[in-house]
């Protein structure tokens, strides 16, 4: 829980779609894809991620889908749409502007 | 609606499995990381956090979320109101009060005050001239117009209409008497007005010897015409001559002076002529003009100021300091007077509407303490600050609109009420309706007042001591509603000593001695056309036949013929300093106050009842005799002979202008009567007799046109009404017949102070209920506080006595410190009223006391139900409520 709250606003959007790019998942599984990639340093609050993830759907980023999971059950997949496509790749345009501004401004000093 | 409830159902089966799948797989990981069952899913929900908050938010973040809030808002505030309905429906009632009330008083006042002249750029329009003591009205004569016209600086363009607006005939077809103004014919161009049909009149058509043209109104084009086009440039005849339409006025015209026009003529200009006629003064005219942009109306004052000056030189030495130069916006031409009534309304009705929002905000802040337990149970549930301040805000909206509904429903019906008692000289006022965006105004306002307060107590962090359920009160509000009460109590009185003014004002004038008879009389006011009646001898011969046909009715006593009748004013007088004594010298004194002159025959004085206190007054004998006679007032004759017996003295009224003006015997001194309208003062008077010679029924030029029937006769009203009637239609029947009662004719005059003293009277009466429910509320919102507090005071020995004396105190303070304000308040307003005031101070000791003891009496009669159930608290159940 606490995790999220040190998430810059609007980063958890990022990693989801970030997360997409490959495949298609349900929430458990991004949820466990983001704590894994970052080695568990980032732990995802569980109960903040479907916010997240309707608020995605609803803007049209995302699309959900109802499928069978790996445990033979019935599981709803989250897929990128294309606009959700060009939303990831301006988000990380941003982000990488803001970081390189961020390490620019505290090598500066 | 079904449909969106079951796709949100649906929404949320989905969002239950989905977060069941999460739950489901985070525990069977920890299963598989060698967790026992319970663990796991302990594991599996600590990881998850709250579920229902996850839930919560999702649906927060549905693009429908707002709606699905707004609906969840309203059924719970629409509950609420249920639940209370007193509550609910005193503050539906109040708005209904104050927002029918408010948008009624507008949609009159809008007209009067701020509606948009309908000419083009009419803030530009000025009415300019000269003003006497005798007629207060700026005028302008031929003989110095012209000059003016040419010299003039401040003004684009400067037209006049003839001071006399004619009667005509429409003498093809079925004939009838129609209303024509004569203007310049620049006369539209200058006020902006383009005909609907047609053309205006070009400049030839104002030169000598021009085709006798005219426009016709729109009216008279749809009644007559069929508005059909072909009228135009047709020939119609009018008082027997043939004039060609050029054509038609547009629908909603009006004339500056806002007098009826059926038929339009142009002005012929003839400019030596014009300076002659009317015994060299020329023709009588009311000038308007078009200001230039940015010049204002007292700079247009000054650079008129030298044309005066020279006119001045050409006014005989003894009146001319009498005449003064008068510029004023048209609009202050049009509404006179009428103005200051409009600005008293609007004034009521905003106090109204500001007691109005203070006992909206009282009731919602009320409410608001009352329920602070429940928001602090809501907050403490989840409920964020916003979701309450939403809530609070759908509370208002709907409270505000179901008080616009019938606040909308209360103006329609003020409105109406407005129309029946509103006086034909309130101009426009029967064209008001209610307007929508003042409606939409008041809405808002009341909107705003109740959102603000009802927003205070949920703006307020709710704290955790609320859910104790104690009664922690806040002081603040507490404090604030006191303010708000002192405020409606000022504001109440300052209402009730207007409306008190005015209502003693309307008593006095209802009551005062007119002396005169009034009952059983019934008047007829006929004017001739100059087209049938052209010769004075014409006019005579048609009123004495009238008259004598009049006498010979069954019933009737006396029937008098004049030019006109008291109350109100005369047509004609003269300045005091202007009346000549026969072997006295002439009064050095300037020109002095007016006196005024009628023509009477000789039974008017029986008629009207009005004694002839010296002299014999007129005999039948001078109606053939050479010599004048006049009969004069006590007043005049006490100005002219202090100490002299009047009778028998010649007098002279016309020398000023022409020296070979007749002299008169004084034959009689006339007992004052109420000449100078209902609230003027009583004027100097003196009588002309009729008699059978031509030239004194055309004295007086236009106004011997008209005359005045007085019929008493010992028929009912109706049967003399309806005998007049028949006599005048044997003679002519085209001719229209005022006839009215001398009651009604008198009972006229006070309308407008009727119709001002029923509306502020009437707002008066909502504003002081509203205070007074005000501060009921408060104080019996104080006492329900302070159960508690009482409780222990009587437990310790404080007696009923003592609790009442605690209650009453508190609520005589707010009573004292709301009067005292409110006097200091109306005292600086009422200087206000002066003007519509009569008989009575604007600051009559006797209406502020009288006031004064009423709020304080009916205030405290008002707390005194929460301050008996105080003092009957019962201080065990008192104490144990903790």
């Amino acid at each position: 829980m606490q995790a999220t709250s040190d998430l810059l606003q609007g980063t958890l959007d990022l990693l989801i779609l970030k997360t997409l790019v490959t495949e298609p998942m349900h929430g458990w599984g991004i949820a466990r894809r983001i704590q894994q990639v970052s080695r568990d340093a980032l732990e995802i609050g569980q109960g903040s991620l479907y916010p997240a993830l309707h608020r995605l759907e609803y803007k049209g980023w995302i699309q959900s889908e109802w499928g069978e999971s790996e445990n033979n059950r019935r599981a709803k997949y989250y897929s990128l749409t294309k606009s959700g496509k060009k939303q990831l790749v301006a988000e990380l345009e941003d982000w990488d502007r803001l970081t390189t501004a961020i390490s620019l401004v505290l090598k500066g000093v | 609606m079904t449909r969106v409830r079951l796709l949100v159902r649906r929404d949320n089966a989905e969002l239950d499995e989905e977060l069941a799948f999460h739950l489901q797989r985070e525990e069977e990981e920890h299963r598989a990381a060698g967790m026992n069952a319970n663990d796991a899913r302990r594991q599996a929900r600590i990881a998850f956090g709250g579920v229902e908050r996850a839930k919560a938010k999702c649906r927060e973040a549905r693009p429908g979320f707002w709606m699905e809030v707004l609906a969840q808002d309203v059924r719970y505030a629409l509950r609420g109101f249920r639940r209370n309905p007193v509550f609910t429906i005193t503050i539906v009632v109040t708005l209904m009060l104050g927002i029918g009330a408010t948008a009624a008083v507008f949609s009159v006042v809008d007209r009067i005050l701020f509606r948009a002249l309908p000419y083009a750029h009419g803030d530009r329009l000025v009415s300019v001239g000269l003003v006497q003591s005798m007629e207060p009205q700026e005028f302008m004569l031929g003989h110095f117009y012209y000059d003016w016209r040419r010299d003039q600086t401040p003004f684009e363009a400067m037209t006049s209409e003839n001071a006399v607006t004619r009667v005509c005939d429409l003498t093809e077809g079925s004939s009838a008497q129609l209303s024509c103004p004569i203007v310049e014919v620049n006369f539209l161009p200058t006020l902006g007005i383009t005909p609907a049909a047609g053309r205006n009149f070009l400049p030839e058509e104002g030169r000598p010897g021009a085709p006798a043209v005219v426009l016709i109104s729109y009216g008279l084009w749809q009644t007559r015409y069929n508005r059909d086009s072909g009228v135009l440039n047709k020939t119609i005849e009018i008082d027997g001559k043939p004039v060609r339409v050029v054509g038609v006025l547009p629908k909603g015209f009006e004339m500056p002076r806002l007098q009826a026009a059926d038929v339009i003529f142009p002005m012929t200009m003839d400019e030596a002529a014009d300076r002659k006629t009317n015994s060299g003064l020329g023709g009588p005219k009311r000038v308007f003009a078009r200001l230039k942009p940015g010049v204002s109306v007292e700079q247009a004052r000054a650079q008129l100021m030298p044309l005066f000056e020279q006119t001045q030189k050409w006014i005989p030495a003894e009146i001319r300091s009498n005449f003064r130069l008068k510029v004023r916006s048209l609009r202050d031409r049009q509404m006179q007077d009428v103005r200051v009534m409009a600005w008293v309304l609007l004034g009521t009705v905003l106090a109204v509407l500001m007691i109005v929002c203070a006992n909206v905000a009282s009731l919602l802040m009320a409410r608001g303490a009352a329920r602070q337990r429940e928001l602090a149970v809501r907050s403490a549930l989840g409920a964020s600050r916003g979701r309450l301040v939403r809530q609070s805000l759908t509370e208002a909206l709907l409270l505000s609109l179901a008080g616009a509904v019938a606040g909308c429903a209360f103006a329609e019906l003020l409105l109406h009420i407005f129309l029946a008692i509103a006086p034909a000289s309130v101009p426009y006022v029967t064209q008001a309706q209610l307007d929508l965006r003042i409606v939409g105004f008041t809405v808002a306002l009341s909107f705003v007042c109740g959102a603000l307060f009802g927003l205070v107590p949920a703006l307020q962090r709710p704290r955790e001591e609320m859910l104790t359920g104690r009664s922690i009160a806040s002081v603040s509000h507490a404090r604030m509603r006191q303010w708000l009460v002192v405020g409606q109590i000022a504001a109440s009185m300052v209402l009730l000593t207007a409306a008190m003014l005015m209502l003693r004002s309307f008593w006095k004038l209802e009551n005062q001695q007119l002396g005169m008879r009034e009952d059983n009389t019934v008047t007829a006011r006929i004017t001739l056309g100059e087209h049938k009646y052209s010769s004075a001898m014409s006019k005579m011969m048609f009123f004495q036949q009238l008259a004598t046909r009049l006498r010979f009715l069954p019933g009737v006593e006396v029937v008098s013929v004049s030019d006109s009748l008291p109350p109100g004013g005369a047509h004609a007088g003269v300045r005091y300093g202007e009346i000549l004594v026969d072997g006295k010298p002439r009064t050095t004194e300037g020109p002095g106050s007016v006196v005024i002159a009628r023509l009477v025959s000789p039974e008017y004085f029986r008629a009207l009842d009005v004694r002839i206190v010296r002299g014999a007054g007129f005999q039948e004998s001078d109606l053939t005799s050479n010599e004048r006679v006049v009969v004069i007032s006590q007043r005049l004759a006490e100005m002219l002979f202090p100490s002299e017996d009047p009778i028998g003295m010649r007098l002279n009224f016309e020398h000023v202008g022409d020296p070979n003006a007749p002299w008169y015997r004084v034959v009689g001194v006339a007992a004052n009567v109420k000449n100078g309208g209902l609230t003027g003062e009583e004027t100097p008077e003196y009588y002309f007799l009729r008699r059978y010679r031509a030239e004194d029924w055309g004295r007086w030029g236009v106004w011997a046109q008209t005359s005045v029937f007085v019929v008493r006769s010992s028929l009912t009203e109706e049967e003399t009404s309806k005998a007049i009637r028949n006599q005048v239609a044997v003679l002519d029947p085209t001719l229209p017949v005022d006839i009215a009662t001398l009651r009604q004719r008198v009972s006229k005059l006070a309308d407008q102070p009727r119709f001002q003293v029923s509306l502020v009277g009437f707002f008066a009466l909502i504003g002081f209920t509203l205070a007074v429910i005000g501060l009921y509320g408060v104080i019996a919102f104080l006492v329900a506080q302070r159960t508690q507090e009482i409780g222990v005071r009587m437990a310790l020995g404080a007696a009923r006595a003592d609790i009442l004396r605690l209650v009453m105190g508190k609520s005589l303070r707010l009573i004292a410190v709301g009067v005292a304000a409110g006097l200091v308040a109306a005292l600086s307003l009422s200087r206000v009223l002066s003007s519509l005031l009569f008989g009575v101070g604007p600051r009559d000791p006797m209406t502020f006391g009288a006031m004064t003891l009423m709020l304080v009496v009916v205030g405290l009669a008002a707390t005194l139900v929460p301050a008996r159930s105080a003092s009957r608290v019962d201080p065990s159940e008192a104490l144990r409520a903790e």
